[in-house]
């Protein structure tokens, strides 16, 4: 049965759909490249690229292109992205929910503070919803119960607010600041 | 195509990414979160973060209210919910939500309990106090017979959580025989038998007095009565921040399903007649790990 996913062959079913190939099952396994920002030249397979809905749409609307630029995507964190991506392919053909699971948790478990903060803008930005929520989920889990400084270098944000604005917002929410967890 | 966007546009995290993170988190957080930066205060505000916050029919409870209140915000609503009483159920009961972990509670009225002879005028009457959060509170003139008994659904209460049942109560300067013995208080959750423990309602500053007049006099009396009810050390009632004192009757787990709760404070051994008892009511609330 896997033969139908993996193989380009066409199979006694698929001869007697109409000659066009389908795309998602019978075309060859094209490659698509995509490039980031820093220039750096990932071929993925297509399968992987239609993961990214806002690459989907690309080509949707221009089919003839194979190299998608990412003007704004660094390569660390779309080398993430695609790895995590490559696995969730792997799960929709042979679905398992427990590996599936585990995956995801030792994905997100072993990547730095940094690296999960930089691949959420891009996992938002390619559209890649398991990824967001994953990500999303482990960041929420990191920061909970710490402090507000804490929040802002784990998040590499800085503090734009004025002094009376702060003043203001500690007052409105002082309960909140109590008992947070040691830096 | 290269070159139309900033370079580093991405490094900035989407506000929509934010407040799906917070939601993640708990309303403390999310609040703590407002003075990170400009865009996390913005974040930390919107629905999308206290929709998850709220309970999950809080639009029914809310309801149940006669009171019609505007909010602007889904924040807003939060902690309208936690910093006063609903009334809801033509205001036999009151609902609230805690502040830090956005799980329900309520308080179940007098009038909403039952207790043995409560309208019968003799035995107890019904009052209207300023420091109640009720229009009645049930005022104890004297009985032997004590019961009083409360019941919830699970359902009611938000589901895996850990609750208590605590009876609100004040004592007047006039009680008499209310902690000569022991009351056995109970909170059993569908048909399991809950534990029974003891609890003496008594004020702590009065009980030191006593404690040495009662030894001084009735002292073998006194034995005799403990020993008839089941063993334990004995809660006595605390203060709370209402003005109101508490005794806890027990613990239960909300879990999935819905079964029903009975919580309650009996004392019907010593056969004595007891008065100057004042109950508010019964508080399921969420308790702190």
């Amino acid at each position: 049965m896997s033969s139908s996913t993996d193989s380009p062959t066409l199979t006694t079913e698929t001869t007697q759909l109409s000659p066009q190939p389908d795309t998602e099952t019978a075309k060859p396994t094209k490659k698509i490249t995509l490039k980031s920002s820093d220039n750096q030249i990932f071929e993925v397979e297509e399968s992987v690229a239609m993961e990214f809905a806002t690459v989907k749409s690309f080509f949707e609307d221009s089919p003839s292109t194979d190299t998608v630029p990412l003007p704004n995507v660094t390569a660390k964190p779309l080398s993430q992205v695609i790895e995590f991506c490559k696995e969730q392919i792997k799960f929709k053909a042979n679905p398992d929910e427990a590996q599936k699971k585990k995956y995801n948790a030792e994905f997100v478990t072993e990547k730095s503070d940094k690296d999960l903060v930089d691949m959420i803008p891009v996992a938002n930005y390619l559209e890649i919803k398991d990824l967001l929520d994953v990500l999303n989920q482990a960041v929420a889990d990191r920061i909970e119960n710490k402090s507000v400084e804490y929040v802002r270098s784990f998040f590499g944000i800085d503090n734009d607010f004025t002094a009376e604005e702060e003043a203001a917002l500690r007052r409105e929410h002082a309960w909140a600041y109590e008992g947070v967890d040691e830096d | 195509m290269e070159g139309l966007m900033e370079d580093d546009e991405l490094k900035i995290l989407p506000e929509g990414c934010v407040s799906t993170i917070l939601s993640f988190t708990s309303p403390q957080d999310a609040c703590k979160s407002s003075l990170v930066s400009t865009i996390f205060q913005s974040a930390a505000d919107s629905d999308i973060v206290w929709e998850r916050f709220l309970p999950v029919d809080y639009e029914d409870i809310v309801s149940k209210s006669n009171v019609r209140f505007e909010f602007s915000s889904k924040k807003e609503l939060f902690l309208h919910l936690c910093n006063s009483d609903l009334l809801i159920d033509g205001g036999r009961k009151s609902f609230r939500i805690e502040k830090s972990s956005g799980k329900k509670s309520f308080i179940l009225s007098a009038r909403d309990l039952h207790i043995t002879s409560s309208n019968d005028p003799l035995y107890w009457h019904w009052a209207s106090l300023p420091e109640s959060r009720f229009s009645e509170v049930a005022v104890l003139r004297t009985v032997s017979w004590l019961e009083i008994v409360g019941k919830i659904k699970t359902q009611m209460l938000s589901p895996n959580t850990k609750y208590g049942a605590y009876l609100i109560l004040k004592i007047s300067e006039r009680s008499h025989g209310l902690d000569s013995m022991p009351s056995e208080i109970s909170v059993e959750v569908g048909n399991s038998q809950g534990s029974t423990t003891i609890a003496y309602l008594r004020l702590a500053r009065e009980h030191a007095r006593k404690q040495q007049m009662e030894r001084l006099f009735y002292g073998n009396r006194m034995e005799m009565l403990k020993s008839r009810v089941v063993e334990g050390d004995g809660r006595a009632p605390s203060e709370r921040d209402d003005g109101w004192l508490e005794i806890e009757l027990g613990e239960f787990f909300s879990g999935e399903n819905d079964e029903e709760v009975k919580m309650s404070l009996v004392e019907v051994r010593g056969h004595h007649l007891k008065g100057g008892l004042i109950i508010e009511g019964i508080e399921v609330r969420p308790k702190q790990y």
